[in-house]
């Protein structure tokens, strides 16, 4: 799968979560102190990625993922 | 110029008495740390203004939420964390660039979680060095400010506590809540509270010197886990003691921690890190708690009533058994009872019943109503040999418990001398306990704890003014060539280092070193031993002998030339057997001490407080008694005395029983001159003297054996 294309469905999964603009969603927000995230909305984040890419990942690294970015790279290594 | 205190106590400023706050990673959910810390600053009424940083929120209990710190338009005095650590950095660097120069940062997950957590606290202290920002915690509770001029609550405590003359610093955040609730039961109000968590950039140094000059705190109260720079905080101690006059009482946690760095010596293992604090905590003036009850016990005594001017009291009691038992608590804490005038006997003899006591302890009997109280208090105040007065209270069915404590109270303003509060019970004197409280009167469950209390305050006040010790400056001290006798000795990279040696060395800086010599033929002992004079001992000196008594080594009261010759042979046999492997350099030969007291002296370095030395009886009593003392180098004489006083062998050197009293100067001077070679000679990790020969008064002391143990590298 295309970079491009995990960006655009990482954006929408954030969005959808974190009921946040998309608009205010840019490639290196951070979900805690850009978008606001507490701790039990990072775990919804990691499921809300396993179900939109039916991929499975390692609870431990997920969790440590604190930027858009970081996000597409770390899904682009399960699909 | 502005010295870097005067920098550090400007930077501390905003930090207590901010004009505007911005809470940094806030949020709306109740019960949550983010939230809570808005919520207390609002509850408190904090009289500034109050700004809330949240990323998702556009306004949080009716004030404007701003997505980040730097959207603010105004300038904010003080900035409070409360985002996860993983983003903290983040948030600290926008406090720099926005131009805050004090945060306080409450999150967790820091230097207490381990490495990663380390790692993150270092990034946080670069960030405040970069912006030159001055930091609070992470990893703790907050900071209170009563000042009602400012009215800041920066934490997640329940309520803001009462306003007060008492500070409270504190390592752990949790005590924090515990102390707070405490203290609110019991009317204790604060002028500052501080929990400082991992103390990354303030720590409770920087919060002493403040804390100085702060006129709301009368007292300072500090819980600690840690004592990082020991000398620092034996430093700023002192220097608050002496130029406020305000008492530092510390619970210093981990007590029973002693023993870890145990060393093979006889010293070292004896030099436990708590005993070394308790001795560095006395030398500072600062008064070590052993927990919180205690602490505030002697807290409302220093911060509620003015100091006694003696230690001598008058107790008023209702009920005989309770006047006895504060009567042994009051000489057991080493107070006197006052004696009174005969005016004050006459007042007591008119106005109390024939069966009352008119003598101290005053019973003013059990159906005693508040009247006689009053009488008897106001007599014990006029008296001129009372310094303090203690009032014992049993609650009996006659007994106007409320009305007594009232009238104290109102007896008690504007007077010079101070009276404590003992209303024995639970139930029925909980009401007249509160009342007293609130009128801050210091009352206590027990009367030992008032004995105890009072006490503390008369010895804190008592030797507040000569507590300004200078260092004399020692003479006969060639320093360059002890420090060509040491770069001799390290330039063969030993680290223990046996008797001869560290004599020499000690010599150079004029402590007592007995005659003798380096013999390396039976011949050349003798000669040595014609020479110093008959009785002689025989030492074998090598390398890999440490204790030599154990090798058989050690020979002593040889009176000839032929008992030297014999000695020579049985102790080159008995270490041949012992330690076959053994290189013996030589014999040393020294003249033979009768007639002393053994005491043993030592330095040891201690990871917080630095070079330390000890003082102890020697022979059993070191192990059996463990009567030693220890003091932080350097020493003045007064010090070094006083290390000597706090121990039992104090009795014994200065005469007693028909022993003669022995020369407790040549000790002091020895203590000195020891502090200062530990001093000058950082690469000293312990020293021994084991035994010091005390000679009678005037005739000085005699070093009986010594060795020490150098670090590799300096």
């Amino acid at each position: 799968m295309e970079k491009t294309e995990i960006l655009t469905r990482v954006k929408e999964v954030v969005s959808s979560v974190l009921k946040v603009d998309s608009s205010e969603i840019t490639d290196d927000s951070n979900f805690i102190f850009d978008l606001g995230a507490d701790s039990m909305q990072s775990i919804e984040l990691v499921a809300g990625f396993e179900e939109e890419f039916d991929i499975e990942m390692d609870q431990d690294k997920a969790l440590e993922i604190q930027t858009i970015d970081d996000a597409v790279n770390f899904i682009s290594e399960y699909v | 110029m502005k010295n870097l205190l005067q920098l550090r106590q400007k930077n501390l400023g905003p930090l207590f008495h901010p004009k505007s706050v911005a809470i940094i990673g806030t949020n709306r959910v109740k019960g949550t740390v983010p939230h809570d810390i808005l919520e207390s600053i609002l509850k408190a009424e904090f009289n500034g203004i109050v700004y809330a940083v949240s990323p998702r929120e556009k306004s949080i209990k009716g004030i404007k939420a701003y997505k980040y710190v730097i959207d603010v338009p105004d300038d904010i005095d003080l900035a409070i964390l409360v985002f996860p650590s993983s983003v903290c950095h983040m948030a600290l660097e926008q406090c720099g660039q926005k131009g805050i120069k004090s945060v306080i940062i409450i999150s967790a997950g820091f230097r207490e979680v381990g490495e990663a957590g380390l790692e993150k606290e270092k990034q946080l202290i670069d960030i405040a060095r970069k912006y030159d920002m001055s930091l609070i915690g992470p990893n703790c509770l907050g900071v209170i400010n009563t000042d009602p001029e400012t009215n800041l609550n920066a934490s997640f405590a329940r309520e803001m506590p009462e306003r007060g003359s008492i500070a409270f610093l504190s390592q752990s955040g949790a005590l924090c809540t515990a102390v707070l609730d405490y203290a609110r039961a019991k009317h204790i109000g604060f002028s500052k509270f501080i929990s400082f968590g991992n103390k990354a950039d303030i720590s409770e140094i920087d919060l002493l010197y403040y804390l100085m000059d702060d006129d709301e705190t009368k007292v300072i109260l500090m819980y600690l886990e840690e004592v990082s720079d020991g000398v620092g905080l034996m430093k700023a101690a002192q220097e608050v003691i002496e130029k406020s006059g305000k008492p530092i009482l510390i619970i210093k946690s981990g007590r029973t921690n002693e023993g870890a760095s145990a060393a093979a010596s006889h010293t070292g293992s004896l030099t436990g890190k708590d005993e070394i604090c308790d001795a560095a905590f006395k030398q500072a003036g600062i008064i070590r708690c052993d927990h919180i009850e205690e602490m505030f016990n002697k807290a409302i005594a220093f911060a509620y009533q003015p100091p006694p001017e003696s230690q001598k009291v008058a107790i008023i009691t209702n009920a005989g058994g309770p006047g006895v038992l504060t009567t042994d608590a009051a000489i057991s804490s080493g107070l006197k009872l006052a004696k009174f005038s005969e005016e004050t006997t006459q007042i007591l003899k008119k106005a109390l019943p024939a069966t009352a006591n008119i003598n101290n302890p005053v019973d003013v009997i059990g159906d005693a109503r508040s009247d006689r109280y009053v009488t008897a208090i106001k007599a014990a105040f006029d008296d001129p040999d009372v310094a303090g007065v203690f009032v014992i209270l049993t609650p009996q069915s006659m007994t106007d418990i409320d009305t007594i404590a009232t009238d104290i109270a109102s007896i008690a303003e504007g007077e010079t001398k101070p009276i404590y509060t003992s209303f024995m019970g639970e139930k029925d004197v909980a009401s007249g306990i509160d009342l007293l409280q609130k009128h801050k009167i210091p009352h206590y469950s027990l009367p030992e704890s008032m004995c105890t209390s009072y006490a503390a305050v008369y010895h804190f006040h008592k030797h507040l003014q000569p507590k300004v010790h200078r260092l004399a400056a020692l003479e006969n001290i060639e320093g360059e060539l002890a420090r060509k006798l040491m770069d001799k000795v390290h330039s063969n990279g030993r680290s223990y280092i046996p008797e001869v040696e560290t004599i020499e060395l000690m010599q150079t800086y004029g402590l007592p070193v007995p005659s003798g010599k380096l013999a390396t033929t039976p011949d050349e002992a003798v000669n040595i031993a014609e020479e110093i004079g008959y009785p002689v001992v025989l030492k074998v000196v090598s390398n890999d002998i440490i204790h030599k008594s154990e090798a058989k080594g050690v020979e002593l009261n040889l009176g000839s030339a032929k008992e030297v010759k014999d000695a020579w042979e049985r102790i080159h046999s008995n270490v041949k057997l012992a330690m076959p492997d053994a290189f013996i350099a030589g014999l040393y030969v020294i003249r033979m001490i009768t007639g002393s007291e053994e005491i043993i002296l030592g330095i040891k370095r201690d990871p917080s407080f630095g070079p330390v030395v000890m003082f102890g009886l020697g022979g059993i009593f070191v192990e059996i008694f463990r009567d030693v003392s220890f003091g932080v180098a350097p020493l003045s004489r007064e010090e070094a005395l006083h290390m000597i006083e706090q121990t039992r062998a104090f009795k014994i050197l200065k005469g007693t029983r028909g022993r003669n009293p022995r020369d407790l100067d040549s000790i002091v001077d020895a203590i000195m001159r020891l502090g200062q070679l530990a001093v000058d000679f950082p690469e000293i990790d312990e020293l021994d003297i084991n035994p010091l020969f005390v000679l009678d008064e005037g005739k000085g002391s005699i070093i009986g054996d010594a060795r020490m143990i150098l670090t590799k590298t300096v």
